[in-house]
């Protein structure tokens, strides 16, 4: 407890520009390293276009439904990096947006606890979600329902679909420990690892599953690369 | 004394293992009966017996559901909504807050069954036999029934009034029930070609006009549950969070109640009014809300290739006049997409026809009800969407032919997942393809619809059989006449017995 405190007190210190360089990832325990994870993906990428049939002011004439996302230099955007036996990480509350009658992000990154659905469309959305550890829920979010908070205590990945708009497809990701989602070029950075032996796992919505062990070496990067198959 | 059982009132068959258990239980009911009047007492009854609930699940159940629960029983390919996977344990109709539903919320599904699906309702089957097989059903899901059911809190009834109704259909348009339901409610809204169950299955919205097929029932109470904690593993989802005041619920509840009547009222005879006017070819008109609707229910075909066991029109209300020219049939039913066209292959046109004899049969014999056959022919009056009204003759459901040479006008309108047509012709006619149709007679009619935008077409259509139709006698001023002198006359025989009579007794 005091170390967190000490630590956050430093952090303030040293400027809040660090910190906004930090971004969203989450910050784990002090003392550790930075492992930066790379995903590759030699298969096509798989982004359908769908014509809009309704809501068309809210939600574009035309709308993509992004499976596979890949950007320069092969690498996979939307998988999640994570070291999830890392100890002392800290709480992220999840926050997904439907707005233009997508999920905003595509992957939503949150430990166990609460999240925090908008909807800013100003429409009728339904959050429909397809878990197992967690309780499933279809709970309507009409327009004039701003934001919902639910809770998903277990850790799962979730898939989030709108029935009114059937191209709706977002991810949560309920990760304990640290993780991170890849950006266009396959990359995420998970900071704040603890040194010594970690499990680092990477996950895509249709590529599956992977992990390596890593030896992070506190204040170093350390670099890991996955090469995710088609399937 | 928990286990008491009154012997089985059905007298069902039952198979010589559960035969001996039954006599054990009723020597245990003997010896309760005599050592407490209590346990007389019908409210109890025998504990759930998973074990017992199989065997009566292979009997019943089985065939749709399939031996290992996950509803891929032999007849389950021909179903559609598609027999429950139990496997999961996710069930549409509960009356809790959470996904558990309660014992009895599953005897109930047993017990009645689900309107506008397959599952019969089976309250032939002696109540203990049904309480088994819902604990017989809970075992292919054990897990998810480990979370006890919780119990769902309704908010306060608000009863029916117009103002209630009024602010139901400012919350139905708020939280846009219009996108998967329609405007009017009628299932036709623009999400519906897309939503899909749990299973990937596709998925119907409920026709908020036909509250007879609700599936978790038609109640008020039934319906605010539904509203409030939504149908699992369907795109339905929970409002009781998401409507703006609790009590919306209820006004919604009852804003769909004002939707629809609480029963189709089936018509046995079709009355074909006698009019004075001209006939309106416009089913939107005035006139037509002045005849009285004939309620006429419609069954799939499932006599030849290719059946349809599904069928999208289950109802025709039909509104028929006759003037010294014409006689008129406005008929109105939902469908829940306009299809002109179609593509030949998965959609075709929508039509729809009235059947008659020929002639006017002069026995009881009639032409075969599935559009004739071959030595038989039918007489149809036929519309399809892009085609307009014709006249055709038919030798059964593929062999149609055009009559040449008629008279026929109609128009149709199709507004909010609902058609409204009028078909006219002249009241008599020359030949021996077409019916003339006179006052007074019972005239067979039959009816046929098809839904071509769910790929109805040919014999894959809804059907009756055989109705009659009977066109009122003409009304004329003597009916103020004759029974008051019918009356008189009686009262002066009456007079003059009387009169006979007591002269005689003085005598």
């Amino acid at each position: 407890m005091r170390k967190t405190f000490v630590a956050l007190t430093a952090m303030a210190l040293v400027g809040s520009a660090v910190m906004l360089a930090a971004g969203p990832r989450l910050a784990g325990a002090q003392g550790g390293g930075t492992v930066e994870v790379e995903v590759k993906y030699n298969g096509q990428p798989v982004v359908e276009k769908l014509k809009v049939n309704k809501d068309t002011e809210k939600c574009g004439q035309e709308t993509t439904v992004e499976k596979v996302v890949v950007g320069s230099n092969k690498g996979l955007a939307n998988a999640v990096a994570s070291a999830p036996n890392a100890k002392g990480a800290k709480a992220v509350k999840g926050v997904v947006d439907q707005h233009g009658c997508k999920f905003n992000p595509h992957v939503v990154l949150m430990t166990p606890g609460e999240i925090e659905i908008k909807n800013s469309d100003d429409i009728l959305h339904n959050i429909h979600t397809y878990s197992t550890a967690n309780a499933a829920i279809n709970k309507a979010q009409p327009k004039f329902k701003k934001t919902m908070t639910e809770k998903f205590d277990k850790p799962e990945m979730i898939k989030l679909t709108c029935d009114v708009h059937s191209w709706m497809l977002g991810w949560v990701a309920v990760v304990p420990g640290v993780a991170a989602v890849t950006d266009n070029n396959g990359v995420a950075k998970l900071e704040n690892v603890p040194a010594g032996k970690q499990k680092i796992e990477v996950w895509h919505e249709t590529l599956g599953k992977q992990d390596k062990e890593v030896d992070v070496k506190a204040g170093q990067t350390t670099k890991v690369s996955f090469e995710m198959k088609g399937k | 004394m928990a286990v008491i059982n009154l012997g089985d009132p059905y007298g069902f068959p039952q198979t010589p293992s559960s035969r001996g258990v039954d006599r054990a239980f009723r020597s245990i009911a003997m010896a309760s009966l005599l050592l407490s009047a209590a346990a007389a007492a019908p409210g109890l009854v025998a504990a759930q017996d998973a074990n017992a609930g199989k065997a009566v699940y292979e009997r019943k159940c089985l065939l749709c559901h399939g031996d290992k629960g996950d509803g891929k029983g032999p007849a389950a390919e021909l179903l559609l909504p598609k027999p429950r996977d139990f496997t999961k344990g996710i069930y549409k109709i509960r009356s809790t807050a959470n996904k558990t539903p309660t014992d009895q919320d599953l005897l109930r599904i047993v017990t009645e069954g689900m309107p506008g699906t397959s599952m019969p309702a089976w309250e032939v089957l002696p109540e203990r036999d049904r309480r088994n097989v819902v604990a017989y059903i809970k075992t292919f899901a054990a897990d998810a029934f480990k979370e006890p059911p919780k119990k769902l809190d309704l908010p306060k009834e608000v009863s029916s009034s117009e103002a209630s109704i009024k602010r139901g259909k400012e919350m139905f348009e708020a939280i846009e029930c219009h996108k998967c339901h329609g405007v009017d409610g009628r299932a036709d809204g623009p999400s519906r070609p897309e939503l899909k169950d749990e299973w990937g299955h596709p998925v119907a919205p409920a026709n908020l006009a036909k509250r007879w097929n609700f599936r978790g029932g038609r109640s008020r109470t039934e319906i605010a549950t539904r509203l409030a904690n939504g149908v699992l593993g369907t795109p339905m989802p929970a409002f009781l969070d998401s409507v703006e005041k609790p009590e919306d619920i209820w006004h919604l509840t009852n804003y769909i109640v004002s939707l629809g009547p609480d029963s189709p009222q089936p018509a046995t005879l079709v009355t074909v009014s006698a009019v004075k006017d001209a006939i309106p070819d416009d089913p939107a008109a005035d006139f037509w809300k002045k005849i009285a609707p004939n309620n006429i229910l419609l069954e799939g075909q499932v006599i030849v290739d290719p059946r349809n066991f599904n069928p999208a029109i289950d109802l025709v209300s039909v509104r028929a006049v006759y003037n010294d020219k014409e006689i008129a049939f406005h008929l109105t039913w939902d469908d829940p997409s306009e299809t002109t066209k179609g593509d030949g292959k998965a959609t075709f046109p929508d039509a729809i026809s009235l059947q008659f004899a020929p002639q006017q049969p002069t026995g009881t014999e009639r032409p075969y009800f599935l559009m004739g056959d071959a030595n038989e022919g039918v007489y149809l009056l036929r519309w399809e969407a892009g085609k307009g009204v014709s006249e055709v003759s038919a030798n059964g459901p593929t062999k149609l032919s055009a009559i040449a040479g008629g008279e026929t006008a109609g128009k149709a309108v199709f507004k909010n997942g609902q058609y409204t047509l009028v078909m006219k012709r002249p009241l008599t006619a020359a030949g021996e393809q077409r019916p003339s149709f006179r006052p007074g007679v019972f005239t067979p009619v039959a009816f046929q619809a098809w839904e071509g935008g769910a790929g109805e077409s040919g014999p894959k259509m809804s059907l009756t059989s055989w109705y009659y139709l009977r066109l009122e006698e003409p009304q004329s001023n003597r009916r103020f006449f004759i029974p008051p002198a019918v009356a008189l006359l009686t009262f002066a025989v009456l007079g003059m017995i009387v009169r006979a009579a007591r002269s005689r007794a003085v005598q």
